[in-house]
């Protein structure tokens, strides 16, 4: 017997404002999947992951998580679940990595409850998992930004959820820390759901692609079923080749612009 | 430079020594006056004539737990207000509640004279129309966003004093003097009474803030990322919000206008003491108490024979201190 699916979208369809935003999403997604989201802006990336936080309702079908409807779980309950990496502006006023990491703490403990010492251990291995031992004390504002989505990892998996959402994670870093930050998400074992702009860190990383276009799934399979030139040259509408990535194994998409072919 | 001293202490020592200083000030407090007391006096140590019995227990004690009150309360208000908002700027003042503690003042010294023992009650249902006001203009244009409610607050403000003014200008010369004192701020009608009734809002207030220590923290990041840890965002801005009003409704009636320190204190206490909320929580109360009894013991000393209100001192002090904050900016 297989396990059951974390997530299930079954026929949904979001409208807002009567603008249709997503349409007849039927999908499932199993346990320790890296899924990716892809397709260009407007395609309706986030607001899906927007759903799957209950932030927006289906317009009409339903959105399971672990076999229960998400409209069922309160806020609190959904967050024991459902962790989120979303881009952050620089905080304001400045908290130390440790504040951050054990916010994490919020969904499972009591208003009264204080921290424990195996939270602090569990503190302390969820920044070794992120490469940050031993950086509790430091200052988060001063972090670089590579650094602060790492602490935000850390923060996730302090959560204990049984689905990471990552809300383009790569926006603004280089290179190098976009690499990092993916590898340390996928070897978190969870399952992950990543909205991504970068087809190659989506094809390097991700077990299955999600390919989104005006609100629907146009393809859904491994980075080598969903990668197609023609597909990908219909709905990102520039030209574009694909080879092999020399490091990965994995398909390797080069665009061009209008008249580049 | 500070920080990394203070943090180098143990927590034992840092409570410790956060005691030892409030208790200086409260001696000071209380020796220090046109009537002085000696500190052995204030320990059982020699004899008090009545007279500074009398003044000792019925003027200078009342008015130091007041003090104590109202700058702990002011600086919670102010540190719970920016964090919540994400505001460094945010002040219990900016919801127009000084503008309404007048307006409520006015009304129950120029149109209801015979009332007049219920002034600060007036006053204080008078910042809570403020509050009301600006809670109800401000959901039309989606109060969830704190600019705009900022923005509501000092339009509601402007338009309080409006009218304040035109009851001002259209009474008898003197009843402006009366109303000064809620403009001003002062803690010379200090009572047990005030004490009373502070004290327990203040008192509720620490003891939510701490409680939602957490989640105040997650408020910091941003308002997405707090509701994803299970926080419920607009709710509790909410609360803090209402808390926040009856606090410093409470300790306008009572005190009068004392500003800047809901501003000053929580800054002075992130660049003191760190950053989470229980830091920043319990700084500001320590703090905000330390300062305004200082601050009330200097308005009574600076002249001889007469006492400055303290609204003044305070807002000298404070507009110092961001002079400095600038300067301090500027040169990076």
């Amino acid at each position: 017997m297989g396990h059951n699916p974390v997530v299930e979208f079954q026929q949904v369809q979001l409208q807002i404002n009567q603008q249709q935003i997503l349409a007849g999403l039927n999908f499932t997604i199993q346990p320790g999947q890296f899924v990716a989201l892809l397709g260009p802006n407007g395609a309706g990336k986030t607001s899906l992951l927007r759903l799957l936080q209950k932030e927006y309702q289906p317009s009409s079908g339903q959105i399971l998580l672990q076999g229960k409807a998400i409209q069922t779980f309160t806020q609190s309950e959904l967050a024991a679940k459902v962790a989120l990496v979303s881009q952050l502006s620089g905080p304001l006023f400045d908290l130390t990595v440790a504040d951050v990491v054990l916010m994490g703490l919020i969904p499972h403990k009591a208003l009264w409850q204080t921290n424990t010492e195996q939270d602090l251990q569990q503190l302390k291995h969820s920044l070794e998992l992120v490469g940050l031992a031993n950086k509790e004390r430091y200052s988060f504002a001063h972090l670089s930004g590579g650094e602060q989505q790492r602490v935000l990892l850390a923060r996730a998996v302090m959560q204990q959820p049984v689905l990471l959402l990552l809300d383009e994670p790569t926006n603004h870093l280089d290179l190098y820390y976009q690499h990092q930050v993916l590898r340390i998400a996928k070897a978190l074992n969870i399952t992950v759901i990543a909205s991504i702009h970068d087809l190659n860190l989506a094809s390097r990383y991700c077990d299955r692609l999600l390919l989104l276009n005006q609100g629907q799934v146009v393809a859904d399979g491994n980075a080598q079923q969903v990668l197609t030139q023609d597909l990908l040259t219909q709905v990102f509408r520039i030209p574009c080749l694909i080879d092999q990535n020399p490091f990965g194994n994995c398909p390797r998409v080069s665009f061009g612009y209008k008249d580049d072919l | 430079m500070s920080k990394v001293l203070l943090a180098a202490l143990p927590v034992s020592l840092r409570f410790g020594l956060a005691i030892l200083v409030l208790l200086l000030i409260c001696i000071q407090a209380l020796s220090t006056g046109s009537i002085p007391i000696a500190v052995s006096a204030l320990f059982g140590l020699t004899e008090l004539d009545e007279m500074q019995s009398t003044v000792l227990w019925q003027l200078r004690f009342p008015r130091l737990l007041l003090a104590l009150l109202a700058g702990s309360g002011l600086a919670l208000c102010g540190a719970l207000l920016q964090n919540a908002s994400r505001n460094p700027l945010a002040d219990p003042y900016l919801f127009g509640i000084v503008s309404g503690a007048a307006l409520g003042a006015t009304i129950s010294t120029i149109v209801l004279p015979e009332w007049q023992l219920l002034t600060p009650l007036f006053a204080f249902f008078g910042a809570l129309l403020a509050v009301f006001l600006v809670l109800v203009i401000g959901a039309s244009s989606r109060w969830q966003r704190l600019e705009s409610l900022l923005l509501c607050g000092v339009a509601v403000s402007f338009m309080l004093s409006a009218i304040t003014t035109t009851l001002l200008y259209l009474s008898e010369p003197f009843a402006a003097n009366r109303v000064m004192f809620w403009l001003m701020g002062s803690l010379s009608q200090a009572s047990l009474t005030h004490v009373a009734l502070i004290s327990p809002l203040v008192f509720i207030t620490l003891l939510l803030g701490l409680l939602y220590r957490r989640q105040l923290d997650a408020l910091v990041l941003n308002d997405e990322s707090a509701r994803s840890l299970g926080v419920h965002v607009q709710p509790l801005r909410l609360v803090i919000l209402l808390l926040c009003a009856a606090v410093s409704a409470a300790i306008v009636a009572c005190c009068g206008g004392i500003a800047f320190v809901g501003l000053m204190i929580p800054h002075l206490v992130r660049s003191l003491f760190g950053l989470s909320s229980v830091a920043l929580l319990l700084g500001s109360v320590w703090l905000g108490a330390v300062f305004l009894a200082s601050v009330d013991t200097l308005s009574r000393s600076l002249l001889p024979d007469q006492e400055l209100p303290i609204g003044v001192v305070t807002s000298a002090i404070g507009s110092l201190f961001f002079l400095s904050m600038l300067f301090k900016y500027r040169r990076g």
